[in-house]
């Protein structure tokens, strides 16, 4: 149990409370199923391709891991450590956390109804997820020492997190050789990743947010902006960036949408399996739900308008014959 | 018979007459193929995201007989009824095209996209008793059936065929996210019920009484055509017209078809005689696979072909081509296993040709026809002296020559309508017989075309014979003035037409769509009288906005010259 005397945050919260053993399971497998369809997302001459302009792809790696968790440090520092420590180290750590997982299948699905390079956002994910293993531990362990230098106390299990990323790329891998197999059970499966990336939405807001109301209206503005702030600024950010090393418009919005659109669901599946028992679970969880809910809002706009530009980029060609 | 100076450049594989055609009608044709290759694949369509179904020779062997059953005993046709058929690529197609023509019917392929009004022209016309259609543009049918004499709807579904499961998923975002399935408010039967009922009278017998009477000069299908031009009309094409063509394509690629190892993209509509004849037919006589695309637009949906299969010929229109050349994906990973492609509808332009080749290391040949005949009259040969820019030679069997205005045969590099005669040739306007009569001389088709040939027997199109401008008894062809004002800096867009004039009968206009820095008048035409005669040279130009346009992208110049007339007559009135 959760026994810290704070003044922002009134209601106690417990493991239990914040994610029950069976919503746990169901979030794990979904997780599974979101990973395999990400694998059965890519095809060989995809792979290839990409590797042959690798361009887009470093861009999208470099704002993945250099800008994200960077974004994420800037409003944890600048943010969340405004409220009481004991606060807000928990809910810093589920930040920093947050920004330094890889992409998520839902860029896919938004790349895909924006219009966008669904072959690099694919390819994007992967490459972060793989990164993944190096990256997010490193993330961690420089921001997180920069973060707690003067709270020693605070200390991110690095090794479970590198085993956690390591079992989730398992699926990815299945689903790859799927594809290689099947073009069917490919597509298939890679649609069936991209919506259960939504349902596990659909999830959060049906059952979590109703039972954590008083969580979630107790939470200080500070987490909401850190919440909010990382999709957004990240995907500001990147278009940015993207743009200003002359990548075309098309590849800038789906790399945008890429880097913003992180992988909540790893997110909370990490600290589900890392932190299990951590009486401090509960507001670790804080900013990766609420940044999971948020994002779908923020990604849902800028696909209308990133769907617009790509739109008229498209080659259109007249009727034949 | 004139004389045939391209025998020469025939390859040596190729005969210069057609042997005599061991079919007495398609029906027999496609028996034998199907006989031939049995298990091997048919189709497969292909959707931009690479789901994918297949159908073995076989398989659409026995579906279109059920088919031919069902039409002739469930839905009561007689032999010559017409059946329309309105679809996009798709495994149904075969199946349905296949089946009307093995009951003795006649097939009466009509364009998805056509609005209300052409459809019910269409149905019309063709007197249509049955109609086989895409369920996501059957709404159309309150408006329209009531008008035409359309007994029978039949509704297939784009994924007919599929694996279950991807069929599934591919029904539930049609209805449900991109909600392209419309209610459909007339009476119908389901393409699987239709089939189902068709199996259910099956008889080898009766399959064979419907093809007791058919012979090369029956009308397999009635193609529409002259739509940009006025009353769209219904060219008949007999079952000889359709086998003879196929045969005289496939003889003229020799060995670039080799029996049953061709895979073939087939992103045109196979509505279209173009891909009628060569891709279904042709291909599908040697035994080929068929990939069929519903739609290459936008021309990323052909992404997943090239991906996941040994795509070794490709058909298309210039444009079609242009739109593979710039994308980023085709030109880093072209095909690896290409060896020839086939182009058609339009003019090939020889940048795209050149660049083709280079991109693909294969070979590109332009050929020529119309949809009167069924459609290949030339072709540059494959495996012989191709030459860009040329609508190459004709193909066996095969007479084409240039007719001046006075009747008599042009000259070497002489332009002139460009008459043909062979087996390919229609029997005739779907009763238009004034219509059939005005564009026959004797055995010779008049196509409409202005060519010249040279000495080698190669042919150019240099215009369309209703565009070309009579100056003062000087022929004015708008194609070789439209290229000397194109080549003006500042202009995007030009086209020419003959205007009335009370002096010369007509004089030369041009209608230029300017870009940042516009020519004046003067210069414009200044740069003409360098190149061009001074009767060719137009006598005023027009800066306009944009240019009139037929959907592939032609410069329609009928409305320009509808244009010009409207607003003269305002001036007047």
């Amino acid at each position: 149990m959760f026994t810290s005397l704070f003044l922002a945050a009134p209601v106690e919260v417990s493991e239990q409370d914040v994610v029950t053993p069976f919503e746990q399971t169901l979030l794990l497998g979904l997780v599974f199923v979101i990973m395999f369809g990400l694998g059965a997302g890519l095809t060989p001459k995809d792979l290839f391709l990409a590797l042959k302009r690798p361009k887009g792809l470093i861009i999208g790696w470099f704002t993945q891991y250099g800008l994200m968790p960077l974004i994420a440090f800037s409003l944890a520092a600048l943010f969340i450590f405004q409220l009481p420590i004991e606060y807000a180290a928990p809910v810093a750590v589920g930040a920093l956390l947050m920004g330094s997982v890889p992409g998520g299948t839902t860029s896919n699905l938004f790349t895909f109804f924006a219009k966008g390079n669904l072959a690099l956002s694919v390819i994007m994910t992967i490459n972060t997820t793989i990164w993944a293993l190096v990256m997010t531990p490193l993330a961690l362990f420089i921001y997180g020492g920069l973060l707690f230098a003067n709270n020693p106390e605070w200390q991110i299990p690095l090794t479970n997190i590198v085993v956690t990323i390591a079992v989730m790329l398992i699926p990815v891998i299945l689903g790859m050789t799927i594809r290689r197999f099947s073009a069917n059970w490919g597509a298939l499966l890679e649609l069936l990743g991209g919506f259960f990336g939504i349902f596990f939405i659909a999830f959060l807001m049906a059952t979590w947010v109703p039972r954590n109301w008083a969580l979630l209206a107790s939470t200080p503005w500070q987490v909401y902006v850190a919440a909010i702030g990382l999709g957004l600024f990240g995907m500001a950010a990147t278009y940015g960036v993207a743009k200003t090393l002359r990548v075309n418009g098309v590849d800038a919005r789906t790399i945008a949408l890429e880097t913003g659109i992180l992988n909540g669901p790893l997110a909370i599946a990490i600290v589900l399996l890392t932190f299990s028992g951590t009486p401090d679970i509960g507001l670790i969880l804080i900013v990766p739900a609420m940044y999971s809910l948020f994002i779908v809002i923020i990604s849902t706009l800028v696909t209308l308008r990133f769907r617009k530009s790509n739109l008229s980029e498209e080659q259109k060609i007249p009727n034949l014959l | 018979m004139t004389k045939r100076p391209w025998l020469d450049h025939y390859p040596s594989d190729v005969p210069h007459e057609l042997p005599a055609v061991p079919f007495k009608n398609v029906a027999e044709l496609i028996r034998k193929a199907a006989s031939t290759y049995g298990k091997t694949t048919a189709f497969t369509q292909v959707m931009p995201n690479g789901m994918n179904g297949s159908l073995t020779y076989a398989q659409v062997d026995l579906l279109s007989d059920r088919f031919a059953i069902y039409l002739r005993e469930v839905a009561g046709l007689k032999a010559g009824d017409r059946v329309a058929v309105q679809m996009p690529n798709c495994l149904s197609y075969p199946i349905v095209a296949f089946g009307i023509l093995k009951a003795g019917l006649v097939l009466v392929n009509t364009n998805p996209l056509y609005t209300a009004t052409e459809m019910t022209h269409q149905f019309t016309d063709s007197g249509a008793k049955a109609l086989v259609v895409i369920d996501m543009f059957a709404d159309r049918l309150t408006e329209v059936l009531p008008k035409t004499s359309i007994e029978t709807v039949v509704t297939v579904k784009i994924s007919e065929y599929f694996p279950t499961l991807v069929n599934g998923v591919i029904r539930a975002t049609q209805k449900y996210f991109s909600r392209t399935i419309p209610k459909i408010k007339v009476e119908h039967t389901r393409f699987g019920e239709a089939l189902a009922a068709g199996s259910k009278q099956f008889s080898d017998e009766k399959l064979k009484t419907y093809l007791a009477s058919v012979d090369s000069s029956t009308v397999a299908a009635l193609q529409y055509t002259g739509g940009t031009t006025g009353v769209s009309k219904g060219a008949m094409l007999s079952h000889g017209n359709l086998a003879t063509n196929t045969l005289q394509l496939i003889s003229m690629c020799g060995d670039y078809m080799r029996p049953g190892k061709e895979i073939v993209i087939t992103a045109l509509p196979l509505y279209h005689i173009f891909a009628f004849t060569i891709n279904l037919l042709g291909f599908w006589h040697i035994g080929g696979r068929n990939l069929l695309v519903p739609t290459p637009r936008p021309p990323s949906n052909l992404k997943r072909v090239f991906e996941n299969y040994k795509v070794t010929w490709m058909t298309g229109v210039n444009t079609l081509f242009n739109a593979l050349l710039n994308e980023r994906w085709f030109i880093d990973s072209p095909p690896k296993h290409l060896r020839a492609s086939a182009a058609g509808g339009m003019a090939l332009h020889e940048s795209v040709s050149q660049r083709w080749r280079e991109i693909t290391g294969t070979p590109i040949v332009e050929g020529y026809g119309l949809t009167e005949t069924s459609p290949v009259l030339t072709f540059n040969p494959l495996g012989g002296q191709g030459k860009d820019g040329t609508i190459g030679i004709p193909v066996p069997s095969t007479d084409v020559k240039c007719v001046k205005e006075d009747g008599s045969e042009a000259a070497v590099g002489e332009p002139g309508e460009i008459y043909a005669s062979g087996p390919q040739i229609m029997l005739g306007y779907w009763q238009r017989p004034d219509e059939t009569k005005a564009t026959m001389s004797g055995a010779w088709f008049k196509t409409g075309d202005i060519a010249t040939r040279d000495s080698d027997g190669y042919f150019t199109i240099v215009d369309r014979k209703k565009d070309m401008i009579l100056v003062s008894g000087f022929n004015v062809y708008p194609n070789e003035v439209e290229e000397q004002i194109a080549a003006l800096d500042g202009v995007l867009e030009v086209g020419v037409i003959g205007v009335p004039n009370t002096g010369s009968g007509e004089k030369v206009k041009a209608f230029i769509v300017a870009g940042a820095k516009p020519p004046t008048e003067a210069e414009v035409i200044a740069h003409c009288r360098i190149a061009l005669a001074a009767y060719k040279v137009p006598s005023s130009v027009e800066f306009v906005t944009d240019l009139p346009k037929s959907p592939i992208g032609k410069i329609l110049r009928r409305e320009l010259r509808a244009q010009q007339i409207a607003s003269t007559s305002n001036k007047k009135g």
